[in-house]
């Protein structure tokens, strides 16, 4: 590696990381004012967050809705790659017309349109119409994780279990599954990234239920706060933990999957 | 049951899920936006006058609205494209074990929630914030930069902070499928190594530039808050005023006839940007020949 990309590598993660790192200063910050220069060292805003009980009962909110959106995207995932991967599928355009739709739709648009749709059949908005609402918009993330990995799998592990008597269904499960379990745990993780940073779906879908976007989103229009960049330290921490159980996962699953071919 | 066909059928219910989720909200924009509100009874009725639509021919706000939302979805697109080739080439150059760590780093704030960005972004853009503190701290200025926050400068730098990894992402895939035996061939040919680029890696990873540009351009016309939180007097947008039509003024007709006119302009976009760069030679090489 050249010395070009280093400094390209350097600058790019301090543009990621830069307000990441600012918001986790302030909040070990001694003053409530978010201004240089530093005051002093302080985790008294780590413990008015943990006094809030308002952010608790979003935060719970959040991460209850979080669940099943990361479930459900990844299964419909599932399904749309596996039809993807297969040669039968007919009108395959308009199938992945279909599935990037929620992506290339403004999201503001889609979850307006569905909110119009919902009052205007008279179905009520609350926390089940917000965990649609998210998993559709998860979709297209899902499917092209799984199936960048089904589209590569050998197709003749398959065909063989079949001529060795198995069923589709025990082919399924003891060739391909194996396979792509690490890209099944990949499209849920995201599926429940994706339902946790969600702040537009929520505004129009949410009906009464109060995740903690929300919530943060109704407190950060009236001021800001060292105890708000407390949480988000949480949150991100959080994510982060996800995203690397996600990646040691995946590893461990490779790592055993070279172990035993070698055996 | 023939197991090839069992697995395409596993479409049908995906799609069935997709049209009404998402198909039938965006039919009812169609029907909506041929109705009118009657002020009187607080209802809406049928209207085929296409008086909303008139509106939005007529009105130069809407088409003013929109044009800049197709604005701000293409420079983001064209600045992501300049900064995400260094650094998507960049990561393609590392070993296999760091590649995989450039991955969680390159996702994680990827994942940060909207709403967490944005506020970041104030805590360090402001009059108080981190880059005047420091500018100030050695002596560059003496105020603090005003222009830093709620400007259209601070709408492009966090528009292009929230969308570069859809970009570097494609790229770095395309560019891993790159045969590296081509540029070396092309330097020891004597091209530079900017000619190298521009002749041999710039035209074999246009699918994935294709893919970037179009997931940034999606993102960044339709992101809504962005703009309104942090471009201040600038920030007003076509997804802002239906916000605001739908919720606050009741007009949901005129908020269907404006959402309807957003998403023809975008997907015309869309589809013209596919038509250039199908256009490109290396672009269609590769997707004739397929990616090996």
């Amino acid at each position: 590696m050249n010395s070009f990309s280093r400094s390209t590598l350097l600058l790019a993660v301090s543009f990621f990381y830069l307000p990441i790192v600012v918001l986790a200063i302030f909040s070990f910050n001694a003053s409530s004012l978010m201004a240089f220069p530093l005051s002093g060292f302080t985790l008294e805003w780590y413990q008015a967050l943990a006094d809030n009980g308002a952010f608790h009962d979003a935060f719970i909110t959040s991460f209850l809705v979080s669940q099943p959106v990361g479930i459900l995207s990844a299964l419909i995932g599932l399904a749309a790659a596996l039809a993807l991967a297969s040669p039968a599928l007919r009108w395959r355009t308009g199938f992945i017309v279909l599935i990037v739709l929620p992506f290339l739709v403004p999201k503001t648009v889609l979850s307006i349109a569905q909110a119009m749709l919902l009052s205007w059949t008279g179905l009520g908005r609350n926390a089940v119409t917000l965990i649609v609402a998210q998993t559709l918009v998860a979709i297209p993330f899902t499917t092209t994780i799984i199936a960048a990995v089904v589209i590569r799998l050998d197709r003749r592990l398959e065909e063989a279990a079949r001529d060795l008597g198995a069923t589709p269904w025990q082919s399924f499960r003891k060739v391909t599954l194996p396979q792509i379990k690490g890209a099944i745990g990949a499209a849920y993780s995201i599926g429940v990234i994706l339902s946790l940073a969600d702040l537009t779906i929520s505004m129009f879908l949410a009906g009464r239920t109060q995740p903690l976007s929300l919530v943060v989103a109704s407190q950060f229009r009236r001021e800001l706060k060292p105890d708000l960049n407390a949480m988000q330290v949480v949150v991100l921490c959080l994510t982060a933990i996800i995203l690397l159980l996600s990646e040691l996962y995946r590893r461990k699953r490779l790592l055993r999957g070279h172990f035993q071919r070698e055996q | 049951m023939n197991p090839v066909l069992s697995r395409a059928t596993l479409a049908v219910p995906v799609a069935l899920l997709l049209i009404i989720g998402c198909v039938l909200p965006l039919a009812l924009l169609l029907v909506f936006s041929f109705f009118t509100v009657d002020m009187d009874a607080f209802v809406m009725v049928p209207d085929f006058s296409g008086g909303n639509w008139l509106q939005m021919a007529t009105k130069p706000i809407f088409g003013l609205l929109i044009g800049k939302a197709v604005l701000y979805g293409s420079v983001t697109a064209v600045l992501t494209a300049c900064l995400g080739y260094p650094v998507a080439l960049a990561i393609a150059s590392l070993s296999r074990n760091a590649k995989s760590l450039a991955g969680v780093v390159l996702l994680t704030p990827l994942y940060t929630g909207e709403i967490v960005r944005i506020y970041a972004w104030r805590v360090l853009l402001g009059s108080e914030g981190l880059v005047n503190a420091l500018l100030k701290g050695i002596g560059l200025i003496d105020e603090p930069l005003k222009f830093l926050l709620f400007t259209p400068f601070t709408t492009y730098l966090v528009l292009v902070y929230n969308t570069l990894p859809f970009m570097v992402l494609p790229i770095w895939i395309s560019a891993e499928l790159v045969d590296r035996r081509l540029i070396e061939a092309a330097r020891d040919l004597g091209a530079r190594p900017i000619e190298a680029f521009f002749k041999v890696t710039l035209p074999l990873t246009t699918p994935g530039l294709a893919v970037g540009l179009f997931a940034v351009f999606a993102l960044a016309a339709g992101d809504m808050l962005t703009p309104s939180m942090l471009g201040g007097t600038s920030g007003s947008t076509p997804m802002a005023l239906i916000d605001n039509l739908f919720g606050t003024a009741f007009d949901w007709p005129l908020a269907s006839a404006l959402a309807l006119s957003l998403l023809m302009v975008l997907f015309g976009c869309a589809s013209a940007m596919a038509w250039l760069l199908l256009r490109l030679k290396g672009a269609r090489a590769v997707l004739q020949r397929g990616l090996q």
